[in-house]
């Protein structure tokens, strides 16, 4: 416990030096992404270790290793394959790069299985950091600690071709139909919170009971973020359409971390770095491709 | 089937008596107050509140033998003795649970995460602006879904109990139909029924039947598979009504199925009943699982509260609505239990 203390005081003294990493939004969004709460204490004090590959060790799940969890199963653009370590996919690419930064081979990332309700548990974490597309709000950030934003997220509309809310879609519109969403993801909030449908949407477990439904006429629509609406639409559901994406509501995705982590500010300086660099950029571009033709409604 | 109520003719007049039934306390004898042939049912309730007084009148000298076949008493008396060191011994209990959950390391953590108070409240009544709904009025849903399926089972169980006692040879195969039935609803996991008829259902495209809500088809599933547990209940209480009855009241002039309404089933009915409302006190907890079909009820409003907040509080919340449930039906089933015990045993004892 003192150790871990001593080794947040160091990571608070670099956080100090990057506090302003994460504002510059990259995705063009311009959204009020970054200010992402830096865990771990705010005071600056003395500190011995930084965040070198060795003085960074005592605050891993594993010596020698960088074990990084994720749930099961992974999707695409995230991953690819549904398989975390082959280093394909925006999610996986971007926790080798952090990686790497820090110092560790390809071969030194382990992976763990960390189902999405699991991982914000207390009691210590079974890993280092959490990478699954996990958004950050105020609220989580009580529970856990995130890493400044990796992707700053839209929200899109999926429905099936033909569908009315395919062509009428007006903010009044909009709350006439029956949606669903996978449990526990913002989208669902963006859905509660943001289009205020008549009727409650219909709550799943799993994104693919989601799909399912979709085509069983279950519900009329979904809100999920744009890449993966993307590649629903275009890819895993045939007849799927993305209708069109929300404009954005300054949310980011942040890799989760046990509760003041010490680590938290080595990977906030690592994805600064990416970003600064412009590594994230084109991973995006490579993995996500940026979906600007997309056009943008009024929830 | 003139039966004359007063003389009871199938009934024994005291309580144990049972001269038809096979006697002792496991099986099923016409109880007192039942008077099964006479629909009128004269002087049942006088008998009963005979039997109960018997039974009162038992306690005192039962006292402070715990176990000694008196029955699930949680507080067996004992004098002053027995009532200090039990409430020690309780203390000593509760004041260790309390203790490891107080002082353990993770303690402040566990607290925050499943008990603060404020996150309870906040997932009590809901808000949707917020991104999660009132578990509070969720559990609306799982009460409205159990009360349903609830009559349903009851309804569809005898059927099936009936259909597998029969012995008519015309009706072989719907008893083969009903054994396959029982059988392979016992067998397969309700989670996975939940999925096949809630996912597969508005896959076939019918025109009314694939375009449920979601809650309907949840009632369908938990009707569909705890009737076969309950048909089984129901069978056992069948067989708990021993061949004479039936016999005695044939021999009256009864018909088949008149002796089946007005002697066989009223007994076996009431032989049945706490295993029934067991089966009902674990119907009220899998209403839960309907919530994978998308219906929000209290335990997906809870989970969708915790997945927003990182906060599992909301399940807490769940935990007490669903007890708050429960255990007023599972008291209910005691009491039932401990009344059908002292009229068998009324007479034994004495």
């Amino acid at each position: 416990m003192m150790r871990r203390v001593a080794i947040c005081a160091a990571a608070a003294l670099a956080a100090a030096g990057l506090a302003a990493c994460g504002s510059s939004a990259a995705g063009g969004s311009g959204s009020p992404s970054s200010g992402g709460p830096s865990s771990g204490g705010s005071s600056a004090a003395a500190a011995k270790t930084s965040c070198t590959y060795s003085g960074i060790q005592g605050s891993l799940y594993q010596k020698g290793a960088l074990t990084v969890a994720t749930d099961k199963p992974v999707y695409s653009p995230w991953f690819e394959g549904n398989n975390p370590s082959n280093g394909k996919g925006y999610e996986s690419a971007v926790a080798y790069a952090v990686a790497k930064q820090l110092g560790f081979k390809a071969s030194q990332v382990h992976w763990a299985y960390e189902p999405f309700n699991d991982s914000y548990a207390p009691g210590p974490k079974k890993f280092d950091f959490d990478v699954n597309e996990i958004s950050f709000t105020p609220q989580r950030a009580e529970a856990v600690s995130f890493s400044n934003s990796y992707y700053d997220v839209q929200q899109a509309l999926v429905a099936l071709k033909g569908s009315p809310i395919t062509k009428s879609h007006s903010p009044a519109d909009l709350k006439k139909y029956v949606y669903g969403d996978q449990i526990g993801t913002t989208s669902l909030q963006f859905i509660t919170s943001q289009i205020q449908p008549g009727a409650r949407p219909k709550v799943y477990q799993t994104l693919n009971v989601v799909k399912e439904v979709l085509t069983t006429h279950q519900i009329d629509a979904f809100v999920m973020d744009t890449p993966t609406a993307q590649y629903i639409a275009g890819d895993q559901v045939p007849g799927a359409v993305m209708v069109a994406q929300f404009p954005s509501t300054g949310e980011h995705y942040g890799l989760l971390f046990d509760k003041g982590d010490p680590l938290v500010s080595c990977v906030n300086n690592a994805l600064a770095t990416l970003k600064a660099n412009g590594t994230l950029a084109a991973l995006q571009k490579k993995y996500l491709q940026i979906y600007l033709s997309v056009p943008t409604i009024q929830p | 089937m003139s039966t004359d109520p007063g003389a009871a003719p199938l009934g024994p007049g005291g309580p144990g008596a049972a001269p038809l039934g096979p006697g002792g306390p496991g099986a099923a004898p016409l109880g007192p107050g039942a008077a099964p042939l006479g629909p009128g049912g004269l002087g049942g309730a006088g008998e009963s509140e005979l039997a109960f007084a018997a039974g009162l009148g038992l306690g005192p000298q039962m006292a402070g033998s715990f176990g000694s076949g008196r029955g699930p008493r949680l507080l067996s008396g004992g004098g002053r003795k027995a009532t200090i060191i039990s409430t020690i011994s309780t203390l000593v209990v509760l004041g260790g649970l309390a203790a490891v959950f107080w002082f353990a390391p993770g303690s402040a953590a566990f607290r925050h995460a499943f008990f603060s108070p404020s996150n309870m409240w906040q997932a009590f009544i809901g808000d949707p602006k917020k991104g999660y709904y009132s578990v509070g009025e969720a559990i609306w849903l799982n009460i409205r879904m159990f009360l349903s399926a609830e009559v349903l089972i009851l309804i569809l169980s005898l059927v099936i109990a009936l259909v597998r006692q029969s012995t008519g040879p015309v009706l072989f195969p719907l008893r083969v139909l009903a054994m396959i039935y029982v059988d392979f609803f016992r067998g397969v996991p309700l989670l996975l029924v939940v999925f096949a008829v809630g996912l597969g259902v508005p896959a076939l495209r019918l025109p009314v039947i694939s375009t449920q809500s979601s809650t309907i088809y949840g009632i369908a599933v938990l009707t569909l598979s705890y009737s076969a547990y309950v048909s089984e209940v129901y069978r056992a209480g069948l067989n708990s009504v021993h061949q004479s009855q039936l016999a005695a009241a044939r021999s009256l002039g009864l018909s088949q199925a008149t002796a089946l309404r007005y002697v066989v089933l009223p007994q076996a009915f009431r032989n049945i009943i706490p295993p029934l409302l067991n089966d009902f006190i674990s119907l009220q907890k899998d209403t839960a699982l309907v919530g994978v079909l998308g219906a929000i009820e209290a335990l997906q409003a809870a989970g969708i509260y915790a997945s927003s907040v990182f906060n599992y509080s909301s399940f807490t919340v769940a935990a007490i609505l669903f007890l708050v449930l429960t255990i007023p039906l599972a008291r209910f089933t005691d009491r039932l239990i401990e009344r059908d015990r002292r009229r068998r045993l009324a007479g034994a004892l004495r």
